[in-house]
């Protein structure tokens, strides 16, 4: 989960990172009323990269230009995101602009620290150096000295930097992020650092032993559109996709094989709807709910290949759903795997239908929209 | 030969006396794979489907001489369990759950490697040497022995797939899910290596998806001149971009990370790749084709 920058900031300050003394504003004529001193950046919070690129960041001579950057930025959408609050901080003069993170690197299968001399917004033409080390019991802050050796010629600087990337790698492990960027890396005249911008990324699985993410989460799911919200709640994973065929699957690469399959067959999924992370009566209940209360919904591709889940029973469990449903939305199924010949018993008993492969029954739930 | 485990593998299940364990014990069993021991810490439990269990991971594979694991916890007692099960001289580790904190996994990957042993996950249903061992939970009936090595991001997946090439008379010799999150135990790369070594296997399906780098990893893999012949399907073609499909590594964040990136590279290296699931075995008896006219 992203953190926004704000939030970000007050973290590497908590962490003795220094950043500017900025304040979160919600409307113009709050901007129009900073205390602090002048000039200010006036910065959109939204999630979306290449902020700076698209304006997103307004410097500000005095109150006047500040409240009228503030106006424009509250209209203005960022890659679909309207912002709904300001950062406004006293703007840093600075020497240098420079790039340094500790992220996750799968590739290597662990941490890496990411360093360019020449941070900003035009960071991404050039790659940056690369020091991996894994396990954070791994980082060598001498490793990574000789690296910027070759990089940073002025040792006092190259100091700053390696204290900091261990910092950042403490900060990563304390919080569960798998990325803590910061982009622009200021350096004062006095040879100073302060993070002129943080992107802090946390780790959701990390959420039983972080509370605070835990509720971030929790709150991020309520902003969602009513029918994932509800999907979520019931620990199903749902994306919205728009469109018309409802594509209920256990597995993700399943689920995006099939949602290949729709598209391939020139129509949409509605969703990208996973139930095996509660393949229970009440989770597969709560996808027939979900998917049945969605006009746009024409038909319902039921597609299980169990391992783990035991198939024979979810049959069971489709036919009860099934023969208490209201909705006459058709359902085509094509259920596989763990217990398959006593499912295909169920199913049979209980006089539906399970199609032997998945082409005949994606082109059965293709056929069955377009008859509608 | 196979890699990772064969006939000979005795098998420790760490979590044995839940639903779960219980049922792999029985399904293991039943596909003839010897599982020797479990473990269930806290429990009073002594035998599960005629297994002896026993409180702690050192204390079974000392009694039994287990030199595998399948460790069923959930992802917050993760980390303590396959630690445990690696100091007790375990080489071969699945962990199959999901929503493993990645720096838990990173800590495990380190530490298996420390231990000189391989951790297959988190997110897999683990590994099948068809006719000869079954360290997972995979449908066994989707299997069948034979020359093609399978490496997966998605266990369903994985299932679809060896479901279809057994039908169609296409053997495996091992097929390895290697998992669905960004850090993996086992990566493809190491995977890959694992198959390229085992002289039975003779072509190498990879399936991927959307997010991460393993597949290019795979084209790295196929352009090497003395590399097996390759045929892979990379799913996720429809999703949109920016949004987590499920695995905690599908997600098209750049233009590398999208399906059609992925399969250009794949195909510039000479992988056969299947457009979708319906032309999947035609694209593994491609990878095969060339590998007899490689033969001739």
């Amino acid at each position: 989960m992203l953190m926004t920058e704000h939030a970000g900031k007050c973290l590497l300050k908590a962490y003795g990172v220094p950043v500017p003394a900025g304040v979160l504003m919600r409307t113009s004529a709050h901007v129009g009323k900073w205390h602090g001193a002048y000039p200010v950046a006036i910065k959109a919070q939204v999630a979306s990269g290449g902020r700076g690129k698209a304006g997103g960041v307004v410097r500000a001579g005095d109150s006047v230009q500040a409240q009228a950057a503030a106006q424009q930025l509250f209209e203005r959408k960022f890659d679909g995101e309207i912002p709904a609050s300001l950062l406004v901080e006293p703007w840093v003069e600075h020497s240098r602009e420079l790039y340094l993170a500790v992220t996750i690197d799968g590739e290597s299968g662990g941490y890496v620290v990411l360093y360019a001399p020449a941070g900003g917004i035009d960071v991404e033409h050039q790659a940056p150096h690369k020091y991996a080390f894994g396990a954070p019991r791994d980082f060598r802050a001498h490793e990574f000295r000789s690296m910027l050796a070759a990089i940073e010629p002025d040792g006092a600087l190259r100091e700053r930097i390696v204290a900091l990337a261990r910092r950042l790698l403490f900060i990563a492990t304390a919080i569960d992020a798998v990325t803590v960027e910061i982009n622009p890396l200021a350096v004062l005249p006095d040879g100073k650092l302060v993070a002129l911008d943080a992107k802090i990324v946390r780790d959701e699985s990390a959420a039983f032993r972080q509370a605070d993410l835990a509720e971030g989460i929790e709150r991020a799911r309520k902003r969602e559109p009513r029918m994932v919200a509800k999907a979520l709640a019931g620990n199903l994973m749902m994306v919205g996709l728009d469109g018309e065929v409802g594509l209920m699957s256990g597995g993700a690469g399943m689920t995006m094989a099939v949602m290949d399959m729709i598209a391939d067959a020139g129509l949409k999924p509605a969703c990208f709807l996973d139930c095996s992370s509660n393949p229970t009566p009440a989770g597969y209940q709560l996808a027939f709910d979900v998917l049945d209360a969605e006009p746009k919904v024409k038909a319902i591709l039921v597609s299980i290949f169990g391992g783990g889940t035991q198939i024979d029973r979810v049959a069971k469990v489709m036919n009860e759903i099934i023969t208490k449903r209201k909705s006459r939305k058709p359902v085509v199924f094509r259920m596989n795997g763990t217990g398959r010949d006593k499912a295909d018993v169920v199913m049979r008993d209980a006089g539906l239908h399970n199609y032997p492969t998945l082409e005949s029954a994606v082109d059965a739930v293709v056929a069955a929209v377009r008859s509608r | 030969m196979s890699v990772l485990i064969d006939a000979a593998s005795r098998v420790l299940i760490y979590g044995i006396a839940g639903n779960f364990g219980r049922f792999s014990a029985r399904d293991l069993a039943s596909y003839g794979t010897q599982v020797v021991a479990g473990a269930a810490p806290g429990r009073d439990t002594r035998e599960v489907e005629s297994v002896p269990v026993f409180h702690n991971a050192r204390a079974a594979c000392a009694e039994t001489h287990a030199d595998v694991a399948l460790v069923y916890v959930p992802a917050p007692a993760a980390l303590d369990a396959v630690l445990e099960v690696l100091d007790a001289g375990c080489k071969v580790i699945v962990y199959p759950g999901d929503g493993l904190p990645v720096q838990d996994a990173v800590e495990l990957r380190a530490a298996a490697r420390h231990h000189r042993a391989i951790l297959i996950g988190p997110n897999t249903p683990g590994v099948i040497s068809p006719g000869k061992s079954k360290l997972g939970f995979m449908p066994s009936f989707c299997y069948m022995q034979g020359p093609l090595g399978v490496i997966s991001r998605s266990g369903s997946l994985s299932y679809e797939a060896g479901w279809r090439l057994t039908t169609a008379g296409v053997g495996q010799s091992t097929v390895i899910g290697v998992g669905g999150d960004p850090v993996k135990g086992l990566n493809a790369a190491e995977a890959l290596e694992l198959l390229h070594a085992d002289p039975e296997t003779r072509a190498i399906l990879y399936l991927g998806e959307i997010g991460g780098s393993d597949e290019y990893a795979v084209a790295r893999y196929a352009g090497r001149a003395d590399a097996k012949p390759a045929a892979a399907l990379i799913v996720g073609a429809a999703a949109p971009p920016g949004k987590k499909m499920g695995h905690a590594a599908a997600l098209v964040g750049s233009q590398a990370d999208s399906q059609a990136a992925k399969v250009a590279a794949l195909r510039k290296a000479g992988v056969h790749v299947a457009d979708n699931l319906r032309d999947l075995v035609d694209a593994v008896r491609h990878a095969f084709g060339q590998h007899e006219a490689a033969m001739r």
